[in-house]
């Protein structure tokens, strides 16, 4: 028999099954045209160039007056250059362009076509152009003179689609017969059955016979490894590639790419200029600065006329401030001691003060929790699984704040905390990092953890669902880190900022060794290690030792009990048979088994109802058995229960050599482009530094990929992470950002308010070693932040706003806040801190709450944050749903708001609380109570005419209340009705709920 | 306009400046009334609006039908089925099931197909009620989603996209109209009483857009809204007095803050609040209905009550100008495992009368042209048989697929007795008259006067739409 073509080969196939399915056919058929014309690309035959469409007659004119003024030589946008055939031919970033016979399969037919090229309206393509294109490329896209390329095909067109269907179990971590096909030269090695491919010989190759029949993958293993079979293109591009004879080029991924993708201009922009300090100005006002801050806001005010508010009052600013940095208010003990401190500079104290306190520490860590997409569950699949040990990244976080770790360490952690210290303890070079150092910094990758994944069930785990979690990881690091709006370059090159497709797929193979869409390690159990500190593992172990050994000597009693009730048993049987039988079955059982006679056998038999009982039948025949049994099956019970999980951590780190990478055109993983080797965002770099990656240390497992990027981040020069941070920071502070988009410092983004301002902070915070808690003394007692909420009049007309920071904003307290300060008011806030989160109940109508403690209820940081249930207090007042994260909190203002504090019964026994309290320190004395309520309730004293309409209503409410009382006792009751309500009114007052 | 107005107007006008940029003025545009187009910027709240487009319904009752109901069982009859029935297939479809321990031969549907009304369209007889309104409705049998698992597939119907966080059809529909009733939310979900859907309440989330674009979720017993009713016990008139001092004082709170619109803004929730609790309790309050009406909704039988009842209060929501109600069923009824001649068989028991009778009803009352009803899952079944472990084919179901599902449309802008679209000969895949979801979501958009690219929100940098990326092609065969 003749030797069959790939082409021959491909009709069989499709004439094998019956009842292919329209769509696989048609798509088959179109390969078949396709395949036909595409031996040779390249010219045109020699006599028949009249008549034959070349590229010179058909395409030329048209490419060169409506594409090349973008793509040529000197600025190739998308890496595409269109002024020569050679350079056609080698296509763009997202690979080859053209498509010998198949305009449809063409890149550069697709992009006209859909009119997503050229982008300018009046460039577009007439039909008749188009058409022209059409023909070009369907003719076989020839051009007038032979073109010396590369091979049609390498390996690089090969290598991800076996990625994509073998190497599950024919790779790295699983070599089922001994195959690897990750390398040409492993194909060639083969497996137990011998080669897997034969250079030329498509037919005789096993890797297509396998396919080919069907064989391979194994249709009933598909989901269970997360495979699909390989597509009928696919299959035709491998075994050509095999027909060609296995061709490789051996160009680097990077080198073959030069780097003309970002220009100088492109680095011009603002943001991607390293900030540089800038010196303070001189300001009319200038007896209201206390700090470069000051010099810098009154410096735009003046501009326009404008200027700082007053100070505010002592007591409105110990409120603000309270709140700002702890989440919760001042005590009226702290009013009054605050209020009472002659020292000038007692503000700064309390600053200080304040961001010493744990309580510091859990504001701002729910700020950062927020960038990096917190949540105690994976999301994605109905039954919303848990994360029981994401709460350790959550507590590491706060630890990090409160011990004001400087923010470049605290990034190197989470991005590389795996690589900076060797938690598996094997190398030498880190010997001197500490236990606690080693766990921080395993504990940090969880930053990387945090995406929705579904990836942990087969169905949902193939690789598209999990290159949607790399897109997450990707997006919440672009947006909470670097202030950039990556995830637009992963399927085209970003329409605003100047980040080619190339750059994404560059940062994602740094990832890469922890996070490889073909060596995927599924989220829930695998993506958790052991290595806990040594005293908690000890304590866990020791615990199960006690438990196991409680258990044991539980099981001895139950045994010892029950071989004396069997005993008892059989003796009293025994007792009631005649002498002779007796003395029979008491031989018989003195026998051992193996030894007894027939006639024994039978005997026993005989009386097995009653001598031969188990545990069950004992206790049914002995009530005192069945007791002592019942309490000691009861011990083992509770015993068992005091069984903990094991501790891990929730970790992401690397595990060795990953895939290769490559751009996905389009963002679609069925077609892979150039590959590309990691690396950062060029614009963020000078253009002629290279990336360089070393491994964190001899034998180390890991790359060094992401060491490498951390420390890039990282540097005092770089442009953004330190613009990026203090821009959060103030934004926390102000109520907005100097740049009001926060997560996007880019084109598309808000410009800053105050450039200089922002420079000068940025500056600062790198020459302070990066100290969050040094910029929020600094930002803190300037007298920007000082100022009045009052809107000046004046400012009304020019800066309603309040962007150009001439007076406070009004400020509404975050989610967390409103909770906690409800429990704290009430004296009902459980200050214990961290560990695993506190469960939620779920009410038939869907109102969740937080389970209390013996207490009262924890911090609302410390309560689940499970996706689909989150506390319903906390969505009313815009908690976020992470998809991925959150960068700016909503701040909305709806009914169910109202009705939440109105009509809710926690929220209604809180105010219970709150006025038990009020009467045990103030008495039944109505003026006094109303002092102690608005202390503790709004941080400051009634006036003398609030107070006298407090006492009022009080008496208006009491008598309401009388009304509807009967019984002794009632006119005390009464009154203490009327302060639950007074108590209840003030919780849903706006002074309450808004921060001066 | 006297010049108190004026001022209020200026002063919220440069509050809508400022909050228009971000998103969190949102609420405010809601209760604050009808002027909110500020300085040309996109108004958020749920004040009415009129669409760019001339709607051709002004309200939407989505039938959602959780599990993915079995297309060749329902509505698209295939005979090849019949013919190859017990056939081997698994291998030509292998990648597209997901148990494929549990694959069995080719299944022929249990049920008979007949052909209905004047338009002829093929129903199965396990929907006698539907059968007979098929010339209202256009029916769609070449839809197809993206993944095979309820949970990405209903993010993927609910919201075009398969990953939780973003805001679902109804949160776009009120984001872009409004309501038209302000006492009463712009998106309205009836849950089933006896539990939430897979995917529960992330099914109706408004993702990035403002939280009052999100579903209300309405019981069809009890108080109908969370926290709606006092949850304590305090006698009315300590409420009243309550909430009147409350008032005063958030008063006296704002006046002492000029320009701080929010404020009083938040004041009206508190009204608001109040006025909610009525409208919602009179929508639902179905003892306003003749005997009649509820037995032709089946609230006389058990197997129909549930869900006659919601398809009633879904009627009145729509006549008091909500403008997307959503109908859910609890767990899912359509997904169809194991069993299909008696589970589907069930499905349609519950839901075939009250269906029926809501677009009788909505014809007899004039609402049906102004009023776009939507039936459909979020996905399809597979022609091959999935079989119980014991392998016994009287116990045998079909699984998941996401090539084919059906779907139809009836009243405003619609052409009724349509039918759109052809799925292969074994119904496996949708092969002419493809229908994407943000298809499907573009038509429905255009429908209401709302143009998929015009609905927009700027979020980093992008213009991030219900239809996602890629253009859709509105579904012009099926319109009126």
């Amino acid at each position: 028999m003749a030797m069959q073509s790939p082409t021959q080969l491909m009709a069989r196939m499709i004439s094998r099954s019956v009842f292919h399915s329209v769509s696989m056919a048609a798509l088959s058929a179109a390969l078949l045209l396709g395949a036909a014309g595409n031996s040779n690309l390249l010219a045109a035959d020699g006599e028949t160039s009249a008549k034959a469409v070349v590229y010179e007659s058909a395409a030329k004119a048209i490419i060169e007056s409506n594409c090349a003024r973008c793509h040529n030589a000197k600025t190739r946008e998308a890496g595409l250059d269109l002024s020569t055939p050679q350079s056609i031919l080698q296509g763009s970033d997202s690979g080859r362009i053209v498509q010998a016979g198949q305009p449809e399969e063409s890149l550069l037919f697709e992009m006209l076509e859909s009119e997503e090229m050229p982008p300018d309206e009046e460039d577009r393509l007439s039909k008749d152009q188009l058409e022209s294109i059409r023909q070009w490329l369907a003719a076989g896209a020839k051009f007038r003179h032979a073109v010396k390329s590369g091979p049609e095909l390498t390996q690089h067109d090969i290598i991800p689609l076996l990625h994509l269907r073998c190497v599950a179990c024919h790779g790295g971590r699983r070599r089922e017969s001994g195959l690897d096909l990750r390398t040409k030269q492993a194909m060639l090695k083969g497996g137990k059955s011998g080669p897997a491919v034969v250079p030329g010989k498509p037919l005789e190759s096993l890797v297509i016979r396998r396919v080919e029949s069907g064989e391979m993958p194994p249709r009933r293993k598909l989901v269970s490894v997360s495979v699909k079979p390989m597509q009928t293109n696919e299959l035709e591009k491998l075994s050509r590639w095999i027909e060609l004879g296995l061709p490789e080029v051996t160009a680097e991924a990077n080198a073959s790419q030069p780097n003309t993708l970002v220009t100088e201009q492109d680095r011009n922009f603002w943001a991607f200029q390293p900030p540089k300090r800038p010196p303070v100005p001189q300001v009319n006002a200038q007896n209201r600065v206390r700090n470069p801050i000051d010099a810098f806001v009154l410096r735009k005010l003046e501009s326009n006329g404008l200027s700082l508010s007053p100070d505010a009052a002592k007591a409105t600013l110990l409120r603000r401030v309270y709140f700002d940095l702890t989440g919760l208010p001042p005590t009226p003990e702290e009013i009054a001691a605050y209020l009472n401190d002659p020292d000038p500079l007692a503000y700064e104290k309390l600053v200080d003060r304040l961001l010493e306190s744990r309580r510091y520490g859990e504001r701002w860590a729910r700020h950062w929790l927020d960038v990096a997409g917190y949540a105690d569950s994976e999301g994605a699949q109905n039954e919303d699984r848990l994360r029981p040990h994401m709460y350790r990244y959550r507590d590491y976080v706060i630890r990090a704040f409160n011990a004001d770790k400087p923010y470049s360490r605290f990034l190197l952690e989470q991005l590389a905390g795996d690589e900076l210290t060797d938690y598996e303890r094997t190398n030498a070079e880190h010997a001197n990092a500490t236990d606690q150092q080693r766990y921080d910094n395993l504990v940090a990758t969880g930053f990387l953890r945090t995406a929705p994944d579904r990836t942990f069930a087969n169905i949902t785990n193939f690789v598209p669902d999990r290159l949607a979690v790399i897109a997450d990881e990707m997006d919440i690091l672009g947006t909470a880190v670097m202030g950039l709006t990556l995830k637009c370059a992963r399927c085209h090159s970003h329409k605003f900022d100047p980040i080619p497709q190339r750059d994404y797929y560059r940062l994602t193979a740094i990832f890469k060794d922890a996070y490889d869409e073909h060596d995927w390690l599924k989220s829930q159990g695998p993506r958790t290690l052991p290595n806990v500190m040594p005293n908690e593992r000890h304590a866990f172990e020791s615990h199960e030792k006690q438990i196991t050994a409680q258990l044991e000597t539980i099981k001895i009693s139950l045994r010892q009990k029950t071989a004396a009730a069997k005993k008892e048993q059989i003796e009293k049987v025994l007792a009631s048979l005649e002498d002779d039988v007796r003395e029979r079955v008491k031989a018989a059982l003195k026998t051992p088994k193996t030894a007894r006679t027939e006639q024994q056998n039978k005997l026993l038999a005989e009386h097995a109802q009653t001598l031969m009982l188990d545990a069950e039948e004992l206790k049914k025949l002995n009530p005192k058995f069945r007791g002592e049994c019942e309490q000691l099956e009861q011990q083992i019970k509770n015993c068992a229960s005091q069984h903990m999980p094991e501790p891990r951590i929730r970790a992401l780190w690397s595990r060795g050599e990953p895939s290769p990478s490559y751009v996905l055109k389009r963002g679609n993983y069925l077609t892979p482009g150039r590959p590309v080797a990691p690396g950062v965002p060029a614009v963020l770099t000078d253009g002629k530094t290279p990336f360089v990656v070393r491994r964190p240390g001899k034998n180390a497992k890991s790359t060094g990929r992401r060491l490498a990027f951390a420390r890039w981040l990282t540097q005092p020069e770089h442009p953004l992470t330190a613009r990026v941070m203090v821009n959060r920071i103030w934004q926390h502070h102000f109520g907005d950002g100097i740049v009001s988009t926060t997560g996007n410092f880019g084109k598309a983004g808000a410009r800053p308010t105050h450039p200089e301002l922002l420079d000068w902070l940025a500056t600062e915070f790198v020459r302070s070693a990066w100290s969050v808690k040094a910029m929020h003394r600094l930002i803190l007692t300037s007298s920007t932040y000082r100022q009045s909420s009052q809107v000046p009049d004046q400012a009304m007309r020019l800066d309603a706003e309040g962007s150009l920071l001439s007076h406070m904003r009004l400020k509404r307290m975050d989610a967390e806040v409103l909770r906690d300060t409800l429990l704290y008011v009430a004296g009902r806030l459980d200050e214990t801190p961290y560990g695993p989160a506190d469960a939620v109940d779920v009410r038939a109508d869907g109102l969740v709450t937080s389970k209390p403690t013996p207490k009262g209820w924890r911090r609302s940081i410390y309560v689940l944050q499970r996706r689909t249930q989150i506390p319903t207090l906390l969505e009313n007042y815009d908690y976020p749903q992470m998809g991925p994260n959150c960068i700016q909190r909503g701040e909305s203002l709806v009914a169910p708001q109202a009705l939440h504090l109105m009509n809710n019964k926690m929220v209604y026994q809180l105010a219970e609380q709150f006025a038990n309290r009020i009467r045990a320190e103030a008495g039944d004395a109505r003026p006094a109570q109303v002092e102690s309520i608005y202390l503790r309730a709004m941080g400051r004293r009634p006036t003398s005419e609030e107070s006298a309409a407090a006492v009022a209503a009080l008496q208006q409410l009491t008598a309401r209340w009388l009304e509807k009382n009967v019984g002794a006792n009632n006119e005390t009751l009464a009154a203490q009705q009327a302060l639950t309500t007074y108590c209840h009114a003030v919780m849903n007052l706006a002074e309450f709920l808004y921060l001066d | 306009m006297n010049p108190t107005e004026a001022n209020n107007l200026i002063a919220r006008r440069s509050f809508f400046q400022h909050v228009g940029a971000g998103m969190h003025g949102a609420a405010l545009t809601w209760l604050l009334g009808r002027d909110l187009y500020a300085a040309g910027k996109t108004p958020l709240g749920a004040a009415p609006r009129k669409p760019a487009l001339e709607p051709r319904a002004k309200s939407v009752i989505h039938l959602f039908m959780n599990g993915g109901p079995s297309q060749m069982d329902l509505f698209d009859p295939k005979p090849m089925l019949d013919k190859h029935h017990g056939q081997e297939h698994f291998d030509e479809i292998a990648g597209e099931v997901e148990f494929p321990e549990s694959a069995g031969a080719l299944m022929r549907s249990p049920f008979k197909f007949a052909q209905h009304g004047g338009c002829g369209m093929w129903v199965s007889e396990a929907l006698p009620h539907l059968a007979r309104q098929v010339d209202k409705i256009a029916l769609i049998r070449s839809m197809h989603t993206t993944n095979l698992t309820h949970e990405p597939a209903l993010y993927k119907i609910q919201s075009g996209s398969e990953f939780i966080g973003h805001p679902s059809l109804g949160a776009w529909v009120s984001f872009g109209l409004g309501s038209e009733n302000q006492n009463l939310p712009a998106y309205v979900v009836l849950e089933d009483p006896l539990g939430l859907p897979v995917n529960g309440i992330d099914n109706w989330q408004s993702g990035f857009l403002p939280a009052v674009h999100q579903g209300t979720r309405f019981r069809a017993t009890g108080s109908p809204v969370l926290n709606l009713k006092p949850d304590y016990d305090q006698p009315d008139s300590v409420s009243q007095f309550e909430r009147d001092l409350i008032t005063r004082l958030d008063r006296v709170h704002a006046k002492r803050r000029a320009h701080r619109p929010q404020l009083d803004a938040r004041i009206s929730t508190y009204a608001l609040a109040a006025r909610m609790q009525m409208e919602a309790s009179d929508a639902l309050d179905l003892s306003q209905e003749t005997i009649a009406t509820q037995r032709m909704y089946g609230i006389d039988k058990k197997e129909t009550e549930s869900y006659g009842r919601r398809c009633l209060i879904a009627r009145r929501l729509v006549e008091r100008g909500v403008r997307l109600v959503q109908l859910f069923i609890n767990s899912q009824i359509w997904d169809n495992h194991s069993a299909i001649a008696t589970s589907l068989k069930g499905a349609c028991q519950r839901t075939d009368q009250p269906i029926a009778a809501l677009l009788q009803d909505l014809q007899q009352r004039g609402l049906l042209d102004e009023t776009l009803v939507v039936w459909g899952g979020e996905m399809g079944r597979l022609p091959i048989a999935q079989l119980p472990a014991d392998k016994d084919e009287r116990k045998a179901g079909r699984d998941h697929n996401k090539n084919a599902m059906v779907s139809w449309l009836a009243g405003g802008g619609i052409k009724g007795g349509t039918t759109l679209g052809q799925t292969d000969e074994l119904g496996f895949a949708a092969v002419e008259d493809r229908v994407s979801i943000p298809d499907w979501h573009a038509t429905l958009l255009h429908l209401l006067g709302l143009h998929h690219e015009e609905l927009f929100l700027e979020r980093n940098g992008l213009n991030e739409r219900l239809t996602g990326v890629v253009e859709p092609r509105i579904i012009r065969e099926i319109l009126a």
